[in-house]
């Protein structure tokens, strides 16, 4: 404002040109892009041949269902002999053109001597005994909880191993563990169990059933039992008995399956614990055990030679620590008790026990004998397994490897008895300590396996010696007592052992321990009878 | 009747275990075992001997077999053969 009047006189400079509207040119920059992304860019296409497809369809014209499926034999023995069409004329005629040839040969044969002392040896003979695996369950371990028992399957392929204590002498509630290691597995981890059961209770005794491989029974400490499925991973337990008025005051020490005499495929179960009761279970819906016959030994009923602690007040029982039945007999059974006793007993015992009863069955009294008794409680039997499988015809000469049982005790000494007499035909002294456990092999009918608490598995062969074992096994480092040991079933001819520190090793026998000579079985009966004599 | 007084002959001699009689398809007629081992042996043993047989024959055609005994560390087997039946005796050879 202040220019506009002063500056009148000289030139104006053209105002209204400074601020008219003008358009101003803009700079312009050309784009590159367009013309360099087209340069680059070439067009491609890419596409699969065509691919021929044809439309077929497959259907077989015919089908037919087909089901194959084994199972047991029913219990009625076929008489083939009715449905075959025998025409007895040639039947008559074939059997009096052989009769002859072939009593000459049986008759050459009885007096033959070209084969004695002729063996042949099929397979290498291995002459060293090796510890195959060594198992164990780090948890269990850490909480020093020992192997209280053994078992191995149906197959022979899967050895279960139960975790408790043994020395706990009152009510234990902790936590035990059942486990399983499947040997024949490629991807065997030592230290990791197939299946690991927890049990609320200290698990004492476990079994493995005869003919299905995956299922176990077990005894607790609180006296029950329960049955578990090694194939369900969801659930195992599958039965139980729980606590009722029949189970168990004490622990159970031994499980066994027992096959019903009934129903060929049913088993039932048979515990055996200190309160002196001896009870068999059977099935019932909704997963429950139920008592369907029982025992109970009672100091009075006890058929004594010897004398028993009398106690004068009220009824004692005597607490039973282990069974084994008979393989000849089927109601003939072995037990060992507390006491110190061996006892031969029968499940077909009428007489009602003395015991204060508050099961829902009555209890019978099964003692029929009393053997001559260890210096301590008596903690395994086991009967031998060797009998004549072929009916002789000639009853006469039955033999005596049925009546023969092992019994060991806290004294250290294995006695051989016969079922037939109450003096033991044998006593020898294995250890100082105690015996925990005694198993006739089931291969050889001479050879047994003792568990010590020295931490050593002995192993006698009567054919080499009477007097000492043959052979020794180590568990380890440590003495350990080794609790229990178990024969496998199968071909493999494994022993395994469980000690006191929680591990459980499976031991390859040598050949001399697996296989059977050519007369072992009269050699057995010979050395009984010249015992007796 | 002779059948069976035959048999029990066989039965009755020094360590004889068993004794069968199966016919020529292998089914078993006369037994002194259990069904199911019966079942077992006759199946196997007749077998064995057609296989003996015929071995005999393919080496000699004139040839034939008259008696097969298998020798094991148990007992010994012995079986007479024919067109139609089949004698089988088990027997302890223990001395």
């Amino acid at each position: 404002h202040g220019n506009r009047r002063r500056g009148l006189a000289g030139p104006r400079p053209p105002l209204a040109a400074m601020f008219a509207d003008r358009s101003v040119v803009g700079a312009e920059v050309e784009s590159l892009w367009r013309s360099a992304q087209s340069a680059r860019c070439e067009a491609k296409s890419c596409q699969t041949g065509k691919i021929s497809t044809v439309e077929t369809a497959v259907q077989s014209h015919t089908s037919r269902d087909a089901g194959v499926q084994t199972e047991q034999s029913k219990d009625a023995v076929q008489d083939f002999q009715l449905e075959v069409q025998v025409d007895y004329a040639s039947l008559l005629s074939f059997l009096q053109r052989v009769e002859d040839a072939v009593i000459q040969e049986l008759n050459k044969n009885w007096k033959s001597r070209a084969f004695d002392g002729f063996e042949v040896n099929w397979t290498d003979q291995n002459e060293t005994v090796l510890c195959l695996h060594t198992l164990s369950y780090p948890e269990a371990q850490d909480r020093d909880l020992q192997v209280t028992s053994l078992s191995w399957n149906a197959t022979g392929s899967v050895v279960a191993c139960s975790y408790g204590r043994l020395d706990g002498g009152d009510w234990s509630t902790e936590k035990s563990y059942v486990c399983t290691w499947n040997l024949d597995r490629r991807g065997l981890n030592p230290q990791c169990p197939d299946l690991v059961v927890d049990v609320p209770s200290s698990v004492m005794c476990v079994a493995f059933h005869p003919s299905q491989p995956a299922l176990i029974a077990g005894g607790l400490f609180s006296g029950e039992l329960v049955v578990w499925d090694t194939s369900r991973r969801e659930d195992p337990v599958i039965w139980r008995t729980g606590m009722t008025d029949d189970t168990h005051t004490d622990p159970v020490y031994q499980v066994d399956w027992l096959p019903d005499a009934k129903h060929r495929n049913h088993h039932r179960l048979l515990s055996v614990s200190t309160d002196g009761q001896i009870l068999v279970w059977r099935e019932e819906r909704e997963g429950r055990l139920a008592l369907a016959e029982g025992f109970a030994l009672v100091a009075q009923q006890v058929p004594c030679r010897a004398q028993l602690k009398k106690v004068a007040w009220g009824d004692v029982a005597i607490g039973v620590t282990s069974l084994s039945f008979s393989h000849f007999d089927p109601h003939v059974f072995v037990v060992g008790v507390e006491g110190g006793y061996s006892l031969k007993c029968s499940m077909a015992a009428e007489t009602l026990a003395l015991h204060r009863s508050g099961s829902s069955v009555p209890l019978r009294a099964p003692a029929e004998l009393t053997f001559s008794p260890h210096s301590g409680p008596v903690y395994s039997v086991s009967c031998s397994p060797f009998h004549r499988q072929v009916l002789p015809v000639n009853t006469s000469a039955v033999g005596w490897t049925q009546n023969l049982f092992l019994s060991c005790g806290t004294d250290g000494h294995v006695h051989l008895h016969s079922l037939l007499q109450t003096q033991p035909l044998l006593s020898l002294q294995l250890s100082k300590k105690y015996l925990f456990c005694v198993r006739w092999s089931p291969v050889r009918p001479l050879v047994f396996a003792a568990a010590s608490g020295e931490g050593a598995v002995h192993l006698f062969d009567f054919e080499k010696s009477l007097q000492k074992p043959v052979l020794s096994i180590k568990q380890g480092a440590g003495k350990h007592p080794v609790y229990c040991a178990e024969f496998s079933r199968g071909q493999s001819g494994l022993l395994a052992t469980g000690d006191a520190a929680g591990t459980v090793r499976v031991w390859q026998l040598s050949s001399g321990f697996t296989e059977q000579g050519p007369r072992e079985r009269n050699r057995l009966e010979q050395l009984a009878s010249e015992l007796t004599d | 009747a002779e059948v069976e007084e035959t048999l029990k002959r066989i039965q009755a001699h020094k360590g004889v275990i068993a004794t069968m009689v199966i016919n020529a398809e292998g089914i078993p007629i006369r037994t002194t075992l259990d069904n199911s081992t019966t079942v077992q042996y006759a199946g196997l043993l007749h077998q064995l001997t057609t296989k003996a047989r015929s071995t005999v024959r393919d080496i000699d055609p004139q040839n034939d077999l008259t008696f097969l005994r298998i020798r094991s560390k148990k007992h010994e087997i012995m079986i007479a053969p024919d067109k139609e039946y089949l004698l089988i005796v088990i027997q302890n050879p223990c001395e």
